[in-house]
């Protein structure tokens, strides 16, 4: 496969592109995690019209408005509620919640508590980098033992949150663990989380270099990356739970995926499992292989265009069709 | 059919024939039956949703998402549980969504005097959230009340798109009064939803709902403009005159009693019902929609007076506002603690209108010597 231009990739188009570059920090973390989301959801045929992103405040919370999607970005910690009853609404569309550690381990962790009591079939993505960014960089619920940061000058004196723990305590919830390093697996976590038809978590562990990684001894995001590539390991497929470096998947049984096989290896959710259900995605195989050809053959065309066309293309100034009709080449014929 | 109904079913009955389908909730006395009576509508209506939630905050921020998700949605709370809901309420209050939140209070804090009527949230309505806005709410005196008052908040929700508050008591919540709620029903109309649902949008045109300030027209429209004061001004008074507009159609007060007397007695909620054995000698204005301040009203109506006099079971809340309004002295008898009696009112006009302070002769309590001083040294 050619190397493609990020403006060329089919998932832009769950994208806003036009407001690019974004706010975040140069080395942040959290725009690879809306890259893979915007991917998974373009995968699963998710779009405008079946899928609402729920955001709390914080870096993370700001994803919301760079998503092609209706949006709604809450108070701090105040997501899970505002998704929650969104979902009872409209159960036929899919909510898919972003979200930081602090606001969702911290000053919503009771929400969060109680969501997961509930089993509120939604998906939750939750940018753990373990530390208050967006404020400079204070002691978050997940900042490990012995950190130093602006609000722990000492290190941080306390355990971190046990999120695992937290998740799994519901006979029902998905917890998934990944990291931003590890982006194939994130997607397929992502995309298993989003399948699974009650609460889902996933847990991604991303670099904040600018307001905690610096202060910790990393010069910079590409070595935090490293740190995560050499530190983190895939769990073993039978494994029930995860260590503290091993990522995977822990379905409501107890079975882990290594997030590679997709939901076809993943079991049925237990029969007990309670009523709402998060709507299955209206796209079947056949219909997902057909949009990989039609995708496909959509790139080996913008392939042939001028740069300059193929970007005017690309932020929509101009329709395919009509960039190749002006170039004078014949759609069907092979390249 | 003319039945037997509480305050708080009336409430809950008005929701639903507002069209209310989306009930968060959280038990606190003295609201605690209309999240019990719309739990059993739930389980009985599967197209009526239902959440009790962890907490105030939670129920507050779920009726804000069903609301934008498109149902007609509605909590019930006291003044404690209020308190938490606030950051809520101003954040509905800048993104404009509307819903209804239902108050009925007691003699706060949480741990006051839980089974006490009390008005102490008069302010709380006004400003208790964090920034400046423009709060609708409505405060009714009996059940056949409390029921179209109810439908007419959510009305004025939808017109002004913004969380419009129902205030309640004790009292007015437990009155059980014989009424005919379907004839009630039929003189009320009721305004559709107006806010477009999440996902029903112009396709192509996704909206970002954030309490984030952000350009509504022009050519950043959907942009960020967290750090223009004057998009703040322009969108901060449009949303002021629009909620000032949709009050204008709901000025609800009476104004009775003996409209000849020289005295007029303001009063509201339970505390009008409680004083109506005066009703030879005073003149009555009970506002209904409490806020914004029925000001033009008041100045047409307070000028035949020689004396105006605000009984209310806080320490003069309501009078602050209407002696700024007026530029006029208030009297004020304030029914604190919970003792909403006739007699008590009685004693009070009687020592307001002979010259006498408003605060009651109570002895003071015996201070106790002090072993330490306050700083702890010696």
């Amino acid at each position: 496969m050619p190397e493609l231009a990020f403006a060329e990739m089919g998932f832009k188009e769950r994208l806003k592109v036009d407001l690019f570059p974004t706010i975040w920090c140069p080395g942040c973390g959290i725009g690879t995690i809306m890259i893979q989301l915007a991917m998974v959801l373009d995968e699963m045929g998710m779009n405008e019209s079946n899928t609402i992103i729920v955001t709390g405040i914080g870096c993370t919370g700001r994803m919301g408005s760079y998503l092609k999607h209706e949006s709604v970005y809450t108070l701090h910690g105040r997501t899970l509620p505002v998704a929650e009853a969104i979902k009872q609404v409209r159960p036929e569309m899919h909510v898919v919640v972003v979200s930081g550690d602090g606001d969702m381990a911290s000053i919503g962790g009771n929400h969060l508590i109680h969501a997961i009591r509930r089993n509120a079939p939604l998906t939750i993505l939750c940018n753990n980098n373990e530390i208050y960014g967006l404020t400079g960089g204070q002691t978050g619920p997940t900042t490990p033992t012995g950190t130093k940061t602006l609000s722990s000058p000492a290190g941080n004196p306390n355990t971190p949150i046990n999120l695992q723990g937290l998740v799994r305590s519901s006979p029902h919830a998905l917890y998934a663990k990944t990291t931003v390093y590890h982006q194939i697996h994130m997607r397929n976590v992502i995309r298993e989380a989003i399948e699974h038809p009650g609460f889902s978590f996933v847990d991604i562990t991303s670099q904040c270099i600018e307001n905690n990684g610096r202060r910790i001894g990393f010069a910079s995001a590409n070595d935090m990356l490293t740190f995560y590539r050499k530190t983190y390991k895939r769990a073993p497929k039978d494994a029930t739970e995860l260590a503290r470096f091993e990522i995977g998947v822990l379905y409501p049984d107890g079975h882990a995926t290594n997030g590679t096989d997709g939901a076809a290896a993943a079991p049925a959710a237990p029969a007990e499992a309670p009523v709402p259900t998060k709507a299955k995605p209206a796209v079947d195989d056949e219909e997902k292989a057909r949009r990989r050809a039609e995708s496909q053959k959509r790139l080996a065309l913008m392939q042939r265009l001028d740069p300059e066309v193929k970007l005017r293309v690309a932020k929509g100034e101009l329709t395919l069709a009509d960039a190749l009709r002006e170039a004078g080449i014949d759609p069907d014929e092979a390249g | 059919m003319r039945r037997l109904t509480q305050g708080n079913e009336a409430v809950f009955r008005g929701a639903v024939a507002a069209g209310a389908n989306y009930f968060a909730g959280y038990p606190i006395s003295p609201s605690t039956e209309i999240l019990n009576v719309a739990s059993s509508w739930a389980s009985e209506h599967p197209e009526f949703r239902f959440l009790q939630a962890e907490d105030e905050i939670a129920s507050a921020n779920a009726i804000i998402g069903a609301s934008l998700a498109g149902a007609k949605s509605f909590t019930a709370t006291s003044g404690p549980g209020f308190s938490l809901m606030q950051e809520a309420v101003g954040y509905a209050q800048k993104v404009g969504v509307p819903c209804v939140f239902v108050d009925v209070q007691r003699v706060g804090p949480a741990t006051g005097m839980p089974t006490m009527p009390g008005q102490g949230d008069i302010m709380q309505v006004r400003y208790g959230s964090t920034g400046d806005y423009s709060p609708i709410a409505f405060y009714p005196n009996g059940v056949e009340e409390a029921f179209r008052v109810t439908i007419e908040a959510f009305n004025a929700a939808e017109e002004s798109l913004s969380p419009v508050v129902v205030l309640s008591d004790t009292f007015v919540a437990h009155l059980n009064e014989v009424v005919d709620l379907d004839e009630a029903a039929a003189s009320v109309k009721v305004v559709p939803r107006t806010l477009v649902p999440l996902g029903q949008h112009e396709v192509g045109k996704p909206r970002f709902f954030a309490g984030v300030l952000m350009y509504e027209h022009g050519p950043n429209a959907g942009e960020p403009a967290t750090a223009d004061a004057d998009e703040y001004v322009r969108q901060y008074y449009a949303a002021k005159h629009r909620h000032a507009e949709v009050a204008r159609r709901y000025a609800l007060y009476e104004h009775g009693w003996n409209r000849d007397a020289k005295v007029l007695i303001i009063c509201y909620g339970i505390v009008s019902r409680v004083a109506s054995p005066l009703s030879a000698d005073y003149a009555l204005f009970r506002p209904i929609r409490i806020h914004p301040l029925l000001a033009d009203e008041l100045h047409a109506i307070a000028d035949g007076y020689e004396q105006i006099v605000c009984i209310e079971a806080n320490d003069g809340q309501y009078a602050d506002m209407v002696e700024l309004a007026l530029r006029r002295e208030v009297k004020r008898v304030p029914l604190l603690g919970g003792r909403i009696s006739l007699e008590a009112v009685r004693d009070g006009l009687d020592r307001v209108l002979g010259g006498g302070p408003s605060e009651p002769p109570i002895p003071p309590a015996p201070i106790e010597p002090v072993e330490r001083s306050p700083l702890g040294i010696g």
